[in-house]
């Protein structure tokens, strides 16, 4: 059976089919790397969730935030600068004025509302006709409303301000700009308030995983001694625990999407009612496809990485 | 003159290719202090088959570490297939192992898979073609008897097929040196006479074999040349030809 002639080193084999060998190699690891994840489903579930959870949470941060930037911009192309005339301010006088405003190269359009028609608004609204009928003049102004051109900084616009409240006749200029610029910066500190976390919570699932490989690494020492016997490297030891990292960070990847998809789910309605109040302009919007696409990757390689540094070093002393 | 000097060379490289193992005044000394073997010295040509044996803690366990890298020589130098392996590098130790086949007393086996793939691990490792593998596998298996036990679990098995399975596992990759440490320890007389016909059946066609062993009437009964250890020195090399039973 074993005949002298016929002896065949297995080394010189494997430089024959280099390609063909590694890629056995690599499945033996994989399907070793299975075994190993369902030898402790507890284990794996519970390393799975914590990840997946600790990854949820920046990804739904993400998720509030780029709909209220969304929001704050959809809000800013409405922004306009509302100039209120003095009471006394005939219906000549204000279209002199929008007509002057209009010529500026920093102005976009110019509206006009006058007095009848801020009547008519008021009483559309609940609980003011009555109240309105009882008066015998109509008490409000000629209302221009100015809106810059698109590319105006806050600089610009407030010289803009300054420049209509100069005009005769202007009685109160009101600019909501200043509360634009104020969410602008508030959304610029979430933003690297989300990032921060993001960094820590990865940092944490790069910790769950490692340390789950180093349990299962310490519960195999037996296994990893005989093979290191039989002549296996390093990296053919380290291949199971390294693709159970990647596992457990593809599916910890995964429960982070599904749990952002479900929070988004639940916060759909009352988004919708949020958004009817103002008009109906507004979307939830989702995180993008991509974007949820690349979690589970990132994920993934984040598991290898933590199982790499604990392999690196619980491997390092076995012979 | 010349002639002379050139044929004596030529003469120490033969002798040397000849003998697969070469210990030259091997010393360890383990950090706890204790001195395992002291200044060991002994040749084992290619396809002897040779007993160690000597009291527990006499070095025999040791010298079969020493051979299989686990543990290196603190002095001396050691040479295997005609590498010193005193000056070979960590990286090289798996390669090496993969060219010697180890069965150890307790066989050491993967509790959690087949007996065709415990036999199979050393194939997977050195990347040999899955039909190949399936091929030598069972080859093995046959040589050791266990064919029809490819599918099952070792812990269905007895002790002495489970030391058989062993065996199967260090001989598949069909390596020219077997060490075998106390193969016989946990079996019954005749299950170890069986365990020692395999090696000598193994020695027959060309594989050198080493065994560590304290089992003096087995030893006897085998008739191989036998290496006596005591406190990590050798006292005695007894050849084949002057073993009584």
């Amino acid at each position: 059976m074993i005949e002298r002639g016929k002896r065949q080193r297995g080394v010189a084999r494997t430089r024959a089919r280099p390609f063909a060998s590694w890629l056995e190699q690599h499945g033996w690891g994989l399907m070793a790397s299975v075994r190993r994840l369902g030898a402790r489903p507890m284990g794996t579930l519970m390393t799975v969730s914590v990840m997946g959870f600790a990854l949820a949470l920046p990804l739904t941060f993400a998720l509030l935030l780029g709909n209220l930037q969304h929001f704050g911009a959809t809000l800013g192309q409405t922004q306009a600068i509302s100039v209120f005339m003095q009471p006394g301010v005939k219906d000549q006088a204000a279209q002199e004025l929008a007509g002057v405003v209009r010529a500026r190269s920093d102005v976009a359009s110019v509206g006009m509302r006058t007095p009848k028609q801020g009547m008519a608004e008021l009483a559309a609204m609940q609980g003011f006709g009555d109240a309105l009928k009882s008066l015998d003049y109509n008490p409000l102004p000629y209302v221009l409303v100015v809106h810059p051109a698109g590319s105006l900084d806050t600089g610009r616009i407030r010289q803009l301000v300054g420049w209509l409240h100069a005009r005769p006749g202007v009685d109160l200029v009101q600019d909501d700009g200043a509360w634009r610029s104020r969410l602008q910066a508030l959304l610029d500190v979430a933003r690297r308030a989300v990032l921060m976390l993001a960094a820590l919570l990865a940092t944490a699932a790069l910790l769950v995983v490692g340390n789950s490989v180093r349990l299962d690494i310490q519960g195999r020492a037996e296994e990893i001694a005989v093979l290191r016997l039989v002549g296996a490297s390093a990296s053919f030891v380290r291949r199971p625990y390294l693709y159970a990292g990647l596992w457990y960070g593809l599916a910890g990847g995964l429960v982070a999407v599904l749990l952002t998809m479900l929070l988004e789910w639940a916060l759909a309605g009352p988004v919708e009612r949020l958004v009817a109040s103002y008009g109906g302009q507004l979307q939830l919007a989702g995180l993008p496809v991509w974007q949820l696409a690349l979690v589970p990757a990132l994920a993934a390689l984040l598991g290898w990485l933590g199982a790499r540094l604990v392999c690196a070093r619980q491997l390092r002393r076995t012979v | 003159m010349e002639d002379a000097a050139g044929r004596g060379m030529l003469a120490f490289f033969a002798a040397d290719a000849a003998h697969v193992i070469r210990f030259d005044q091997v010393s360890k000394r383990y950090t706890t202090g204790q001195e395992a073997l002291a200044g060991l010295s002994f040749h084992v040509d290619a396809g002897e088959m040779v007993f160690i044996t000597g009291h527990s803690g006499a070095g025999k366990s040791t010298l079969l570490k020493l051979l299989a890298m686990i543990e290196r020589p603190t002095r001396g130098s050691l040479t295997v297939n005609g590498r010193n392996l005193s000056s070979a590098s960590r990286r090289s130790i798996p390669r090496h192992r993969r060219q010697i086949g180890m069965v150890f007393q307790d066989h050491r086996l993967l509790m959690d898979r087949s007996v065709f793939d415990n036999v199979a691990l050393p194939l997977v490792i050195a990347g040999i073609a899955p039909a190949e593998r399936a091929r030598r596998v069972r080859a093995a298996l046959e040589k050791v008897g266990l064919l029809a036990y490819e599918k099952l679990a070792p812990v269905m098995l007895s002790a002495g097929e489970q030391q058989r399975v062993g065996i199967a596992r260090a001989i598949v990759a069909k390596p020219a040196l077997i060490i075998a440490d106390e193969p016989t320890g946990n079996l019954d007389p005749n299950l170890a006479a069986e365990i020692m016909d395999l090696f000598d059946q193994f020695q027959r066609i060309g594989t050198t074999v080493l065994v560590a062993s304290h089992d003096l009437m087995l030893i006897k009964r085998t008739r191989k040349r036998v290496l006596v250890l005591d406190h990590g020195r050798l006292v005695d090399d007894v050849p084949a030809t002057e073993v009584t039973a």
